[in-house]
């Protein structure tokens, strides 16, 4: 899986192309914590080009849903596939972040 | 297998207990379909190779030993088959140090020798492996249908490898007794054979000193090898029983298996005693050749795309309640919801098959192997999540469902029609059971209440509100039944399964608007289960329509899916009953 960080004003977005699996989790884990630990707080991921999320993908979008909670945190996903959107709706994730349909409506209000 | 310390060393010469002079080189592999163990017995007067193996370079490699061996001392060689499955054999053919009687001569059953003589590529499995099979000439025909003739008389035979072998077969006839006979080479320690059948006609155990050959019957009731062409339950029953037996009978230390590590006596009895009650619920299945192995091929796949989603759903779900869980300061239940499934290795088996799927299109595989691939993923994943608990935390539909894609596939590979309990029942009644399913809390508010003074039922309680999310909660939901009331013929628990799978699907897709509406036409009933999706959804996958119409069969209809202008349509006919509209 290959990640792109850019900044949009004041919010990192991770723009993630590929399947989120056992081999790729960790890297994504690793390059959220990055920007977390650099002290970004308002983080979007762009699932535009994730075809495939497993148990361990989800796992990392949780971990870090539990570190973006403070006010002021902001965590989302934004243009999700349907395989991968049917995963977190049944999963019940829907409930824990905001997932947008694009990454302007994401954005919008941060 | 049972852990601890081999009791034989691999590629190794090392003395055979109870037999003087005797040493054994054991090739012992790893589990596969492709090739068996080899164990090569070096006696003063002959040079005994059990099962060269399904590879050449298998074969390479002990013919080299054995050059070495009859450099030291010529000797003749024989090779042994404990039954004539290529995966033990058909890695000898491809050199020249066991073309000829003259370099090795071939001892084998004789109902696996007439097969090997003709070429049978059934009997062989060839077949079913995608192998061809040239003929081959059997020097010694084992137990021989003239034996019972000669019991007891001693016979010798020489061969153009210059053995002399007397051959005693001892068995009285009777059925309680294990056909036996015996070989000797010489003064050297003798080779006791045992026909052994079930696996296939002509399986064989051999026993020299404290040591015991059994060939595959330790695999003979494993889904993918129960049903081979030349598979006999009641024999294999028959003769499980007499290998037990044997071992009770003592003298036997160690038991040496066609695939895996050697296993001592009291381990390979209670891992027989398995195979044989295992064994004894496998009557009535249809034989596995090649035709069923491709169908139990395609099935794995669609099935496995299912079971992906569920366990990557359920293993969510526990993540999700975990979550809520932490929020709410209950660290220590959280944790241990991350046990109920082993995430990371649910996901590891379910990556490694679509791999091992990925390299079976690129035109590597057989459908044999990834039949069996898909039976040993499901076979792990069944072992890894705690079913009852998982139940009582999450909607027990998902778990039921995939309890029951595990056990359908296993199912299908054993050989077993998967079954279709048709019965009677008022369509409207079974939907409208379904949707109440999926659309109540299991446990309400006054539950939760009224556990309040009790903490392990009230954590039961909360447990189970937050991992169990019904399904059609948020989902604008009609049920137009027409004022029907159509009594049809159906298995309930699959038309319930299947209904589900497409309400999840259009509720994964995005639908918050569904209907289902039931229709007369003919002598049919029609479900129409409809939904709106976003206008970039894309189309139901084409192993998911293959899954899904594979469940309306069983369940005693048909489906027809349709999707037109972002509304998706799934209609299933089913068979309405005489007077029941």
């Amino acid at each position: 899986m290959e990640i792109t960080t850019t900044t949009r004003d004041n919010a990192i977005v991770l723009s993630l192309d590929g399947r989120i699996d056992t081999a790729t989790a960790p890297a994504l884990e690793q390059a959220i914590n990055r920007e977390i630990e650099g002290q970004h707080r308002k983080i979007l991921l762009d699932f535009s080009r994730v075809t495939y999320i497993s148990s361990g993908g989800l796992r990392v979008l949780l971990a870090t849903a539990k570190k973006l909670k403070n006010p002021g945190d902001r965590f989302a996903l934004c243009s999700l596939s349907p395989e991968v959107m049917k995963i977190l709706k049944l999963a019940g994730f829907t409930s824990i972040f905001s997932i947008c349909p694009t990454e302007g409506e994401a954005l919008a209000g941060w | 297998m049972p852990g601890g310390s081999d009791p034989l060393t691999p590629l190794a010469w090392q003395p055979v207990p109870g037999a003087a002079g005797a040493f054994i080189w054991p090739l012992i592999r790893k589990i596969d379909i492709i090739s068996s163990n080899s164990y090569l017995i070096a006696t003063p007067d002959v040079l005994i190779l059990i099962d060269p193996g399904g590879l050449p370079e298998q074969a390479d490699q002990l013919a080299r030993v054995i050059g070495e061996c009859r450099r030291e001392r010529d000797r003749p060689v024989f090779v042994f088959l404990t039954h004539a499955h290529i995966d033990h054999f058909i890695g000898a053919l491809s050199g020249p140090a066991f073309a000829s009687p003259e370099t090795a001569v071939f001892a084998v059953q004789e109902r696996g020798s007439q097969a090997l003589e003709c070429g049978d590529t059934k009997l062989t499995q060839a077949d079913i492996l995608g192998r061809t099979l040239p003929p081959m000439k059997i020097g010694l025909d084992l137990f021989p249908g003239t034996w019972g003739a000669g019991k007891n008389i001693p016979v010798q035979v020489a061969y153009p490898n210059g053995a002399t072998v007397t051959i005693t077969y001892t068995w009285s006839g009777t059925d309680g007794e294990l056909p036996h006979g015996r070989l000797e080479f010489g003064n050297s320690p003798p080779l006791e054979i045992y026909h052994t059948p079930g696996h296939s006609p002509d399986s064989i155990c051999l026993g020299m000193g404290d040591l015991l050959f059994i060939g595959d019957i330790l695999f003979a009731a494993n889904p993918g090898v129960a049903g081979l062409s030349g598979w006999d339950q009641k024999a294999l029953v028959h003769s499980l029983g007499h290998v037990l037996t044997l071992l009770d009978e003592g003298g036997i230390t160690t038991v040496l298996p066609g695939h895996g590590r050697a296993v001592t006596a009291p381990d390979a009895g209670r891992m027989l005693s398995a195979v044989r009650t295992g064994a004894q619920e496998l009557s009535d299945i249809a034989e596995l050749n090649r035709g069923r192995a491709e169908q139990a091929a395609a099935f794995a796949e669609d099935c496995m795309e299912e079971v992906n989603e569920l366990f990557t759903i359920m293993a969510g779900r526990l993540y999700y309640v975990s979550y809520v869980l932490d929020e709410l300061g209950e660290s220590d239940i959280a944790r241990r919801m991350e046990s109920v499934i082993p995430g990371d290795t649910v996901d590891e088996l379910l990556e490694a098959f679509s791999a091992f799927a990925d390299e079976h299109h690129r035109g590597r595989g057989l459908s044999i192997q990834l039949a069996l691939k898909a039976a040993q993923v499901i076979g792990k994943l069944d072992r890894s999540f705690r079913r009852e608990e998982l139940t009582r935390i999450i909607d027990p539909t998902l778990v039921d469902r995939a309890g029951r894609l595990l056990s359908d596939y296993t199912q299908l590979l054993r050989g077993f029609n998967p079954p279709g309990e048709l019965s009677a029942c008022s369509l409207v009644t079974v939907i409208e059971a379904i949707v109440t399913g999926l659309s109540v809390p299991s446990c309400s508010d006054e539950d939760l209440l009224s556990s309040a003074d009790d903490d392990a039922a009230f954590i039961r309680i909360l447990l189970a509100r937050i991992g169990a999310r019904p399904l059609l909660e948020d989902i604008a939901f009609t049920l137009d039944a027409d004022g029907q009331s159509l009594q049809v013929s159906v298995d309930r628990e699959i038309f319930s399964d299947l209904v589900t799978y497409i309400l999840e699907d259009l509720v994964g897709t995005g639908s918050d608007r569904i209907t289902i509406a039931i229709r007369k036409e003919g002598a049919y009933a029609v479900v129409i289960i409809s939904g709106a999706v976003p206008a970039d959804a894309v189309p139901e996958q084409e192993k998911t329509r293959r899954f899904l119409h594979g469940l309306a069969g069983r369940a005693g209809g048909t489906m027809k899916y349709t999707e037109d202008g972002g509304m998706r349509r799934y209609l299933i006919h089913l068979d309405l009953l005489a007077g029941g509209a």
